[in-house]
């Protein structure tokens, strides 16, 4: 069995005297994915901003590939020394940065060499196929491909862990599921650990066979052999 | 409804009609006087080495306060709006004091600390600062110092609209430091060069602040050559190159801040961009700035004003003044939300190029140096017939507050009217009520503190107006502000300022009562 890559451990937060997570405890293993699913509300939105270090949980553990980086009220690790790429529903794409220039960002920020960052932003526009939108920025650019532009900078900076928030609940039918097909053959051939929220079964379904049910805070359900309440 | 329909078109015409006669009429008929001028009057614009000092002057004077204050106001914005500080609104209140006080008054502070029998010449028993007091330099420091917090302001309301979701997409990857340098300042850059760029375009325009520390520029003389020489034709050509200088700047201000200072929307989710580290040298940025632009001027003026022999006997001899001024200001500031409110309506309500058109307009007028609107004003109002009877009168001072102020008070209250939903008013109306019913009982009880603060805006502005006053003024009647500019150059200086801190007192009770006012709601 792979070492966990994501550890949750009884993780509880609130917002006022609303119970968003309740000691929820979850694990995946490096290379795998974690599809968290529920209807809104239930509390896998927050969950992902914990991993992420955006919030702060009440009780438990946050630790990834073997290092605690959030306890209980605290912060250990802040989110941009955790390795994490993250793709949020509305994207976030910046919208005064060209695409390659979303991608500069990231590498920039670890300190990649400016002929390296050049190369891996090719490399990553390459992956989802959006190499000649380097120089447009992200309103020029249709929703499916603004899509591919968030996911490839989630991934240019080499995370060791994804984050994926319902990306692709705002597309139709047809990208959505050729953005799948996309996800899928990034995760095996990157072998990326990934944990994607979405409140779709057909996500869940094409995404993995391990999927994490959350109701009210709550795990209601889990299939798949990886995960422990 | 169609009753409803007519009412707003009638109520609505006739406030831009008003707006049109006491704002847009005065500049546009000083605009079509300088056609007629006297052709000799041009000589005044050749560049021979007057007009270049004079040029040079002016436009180190607007550059120079632009940077300055932007620099002082950028990080101070950007500190209450990402630096989690105790007290955050009433730190915003006291820092925001000194664009309430009329500039003159912060200059005859200066003037008080730094001249030959100074405070600090008294201090040190040597004449170090005086030529320095009297210098461009020193006017860009002492406008800088009363214009600071637009910036501020601007770049507080900028950030906090920028969109949480970007910041926290860039948290992932970046340190909260190059999150605000790479990501966040960027987004508002726009903001903060157009409040740049209005600050410039209110530098260029002051009148008292160069008149005071004897800094030769194109307003003052536009006043010497109307009010000294009483040569109006060459005070018109005068006019005419800052007229065109503020024209072009606050337009391309207004352009850049396009619908972010009508646009009541909050950004989306939390900004999560909190500097705690940052907490000590905000707060010692904060008391160092307060201290220098409010605190310092106060207790210089105080200090001098201590020297005069009975306080009460100096209010008492300008209390018709201190009573005018309060009336004036009062009354003015009514009449101006009474206007403001309908065409702030109108705009909120219209499409987003008309909004963005009319913007541009009150921008404008906002930024017409207020020598520009004195003349106009004269030229519109001193006439045989119905209209020449208001001029020599008091009702000048209020068309004086009203030229100035409404457009200021229709950007507060588009904000204001911008947070009550049409759809409010569609409800109202398919229950079957009228629009004055629906303004009367929806909307205007909304924009309750909107209208507050318009008034009180209004009222400490028309309290410390001077430029278009001096001009306007019917002969023998003076507000606080020409009493106190005029009688410097032969009162004691311990009566002047007096009478100063006297007026700055005025202006700040309001002030603190509305800050008051907005610390209890927030509580609530």
């Amino acid at each position: 069995m792979n070492s966990s890559a994501i550890t949750l451990a009884e993780i509880t937060k609130r917002f006022g005297s609303h119970l968003a997570l309740d000691n929820v405890s979850i694990d995946v293993a490096s290379g795998n994915t974690a599809v968290v699913l529920g209807p809104s509300g239930c509390g896998k939105t927050t969950l992902l901003r914990i991993i992420a270090g955006l919030e702060v949980p009440e009780t438990g553990e946050v630790i990834l590939n073997g290092v605690t980086v959030s306890a209980a009220r605290r912060i250990i690790v802040p989110p941009h020394g955790r390795r994490l790429g993250f793709v949020f529903q509305d994207l976030a794409l910046w919208p005064h940065l060209t695409v390659g220039e979303n991608l500069d960002f990231v590498l920039g920020s670890a300190h990649v060499s400016r002929s390296d960052r050049s190369r891996r932003t090719r490399e990553a526009l390459a992956l989802v196929r959006i190499e000649r939108f380097s120089t447009r920025y992200p309103h020029q650019l249709s929703g499916g491909e603004q899509q591919r532009v968030a996911l490839a900078r989630a991934i240019v900076g080499q995370p060791h862990v994804l984050l994926l928030d319902e990306p692709l609940s705002s597309l139709d039918p047809d990208l959505r599921t050729e953005l799948r097909s996309e996800l899928v053959r990034l995760q095996r051939s990157l072998a990326l650990t990934m944990v994607y929220v979405t409140h779709d079964r057909e996500d869940a379904a094409a995404l993995a066979g391990r999927v994490v049910e959350m109701r009210g805070g709550r795990i209601a359900a889990v299939h798949g052999e990886e995960h422990r309440m | 409804m169609w009753q409803g329909q007519r009412s707003r078109t009638v109520v609505i015409g006739i406030a831009f009609a008003a707006l049109f006669v006491c704002c847009v009429l005065p500049i546009v008929y000083l605009v079509a006087t300088t056609f007629g001028a006297d052709s000799d009057a041009y000589t005044a614009l050749a560049l021979d080495s007057r007009q270049r000092g004079l040029l040079y002057n002016t436009a180190f004077l607007g550059v120079g306060t632009a940077l300055l204050a932007t620099a002082i106001g950028t990080p101070l914005g950007v500190a209450l709006a990402r630096v989690p500080l105790r007290h955050q609104a009433v730190i915003r209140v006291i820092a925001a004091v000194p664009i309430l006080l009329p500039p003159y008054i912060v200059a005859l502070a200066w003037i008080y600390l730094g001249s030959r029998r100074g405070l600090l010449a008294a201090l040190t028993g040597r004449d170090l600062f005086s030529a320095w007091t009297y210098s461009p330099p020193a006017a860009v420091v002492v406008l800088s110092l009363v214009l600071y917090p637009l910036s501020m302001l601007a770049t507080e309301f900028a950030m906090r609209r920028v969109d949480g979701r970007l910041e926290e997409a860039a948290m992932i990857v970046a340190p909260p430091h190059r999150v605000l340098w790479r990501i966040t300042l960027p987004l508002v850059a726009p903001t903060i060069l157009a409040s740049a760029l209005i600050t410039f375009v209110l530098a260029v325009s002051e009148f008292g602040v160069p008149g005071l520390l004897r800094v030769r520029v194109y307003t003052t003389e536009v006043f010497t050559a109307f009010a000294a020489l009483y040569d109006f034709s060459r005070a018109i050509v005068l006019a005419v190159p800052l007229l065109m200088v503020c024209v072009v700047v606050a337009a391309t201000a207004a352009g850049l801040l396009g619908d972010r200072l009508n646009t009541a929307r909050r950004s989306a989710g939390v900004s999560p961009v909190a500097f705690h580290d940052w907490r000590r040298p905000a707060g010692i940025g904060f008391v160092a700035v307060v201290a220098a632009a409010v605190a310092l001027p106060l207790l210089i003026l105080g200090r001098e004003a201590l020297a005069a022999r009975s306080l009460g006997e100096v209010v008492t001899g300008s209390g018709k003044a201190v009573v005018r001024s309060l009336f004036l200001s009062a009354l003015g500031a009514t009449l101006v939300v009474a206007l403001a409110v309908w065409v702030g309506y109108a705009q909120a309500r219209m499409r987003r190029s008309a909004r963005l058109a009319i913007q541009v307009l009150l921008v404008l007028l906002f930024a017409t140096p207020s020598t520009i609107v004195g003349i106009g004003l004269i030229g519109v109002w001193n006439r045989p017939g119905i209209a020449g009877t208001l001029y020599g009168t008091d009702a000048m001072f209020l068309l004086a507050y009203l030229a100035r102020f409404v457009p200021v008070a229709v950007l507060i209250l588009a904000a204001s009217v911008q947070t009550v939903s049409t759809s409010q008013e569609e409800a109202a109306a398919v229950s079957g009520a009228g629009w004055i019913r629906t303004m009367r009982g929806i909307v205007l009880p909304q924009m309750r503190l909107g209208i507050a603060a318009a008034w009180v805006v209004a009222f400490v502005l028309a309290f410390g107006e001077l430029g278009v006053s001096v001009l306007v003024a019917p002969p023998g009647d003076a507000t606080l502000p020409i009493r106190v500019y005029t009688i410097i150059a032969n009162t004691p200086a311990s009566r002047v300022a007096a009478l100063a801190l006297l007026q700055a007192l005025v202006i700040l009770a309001p002030v603190a009562a509305l800050g008051a006012t907005a610390s209890l709601r927030k509580g609530q």
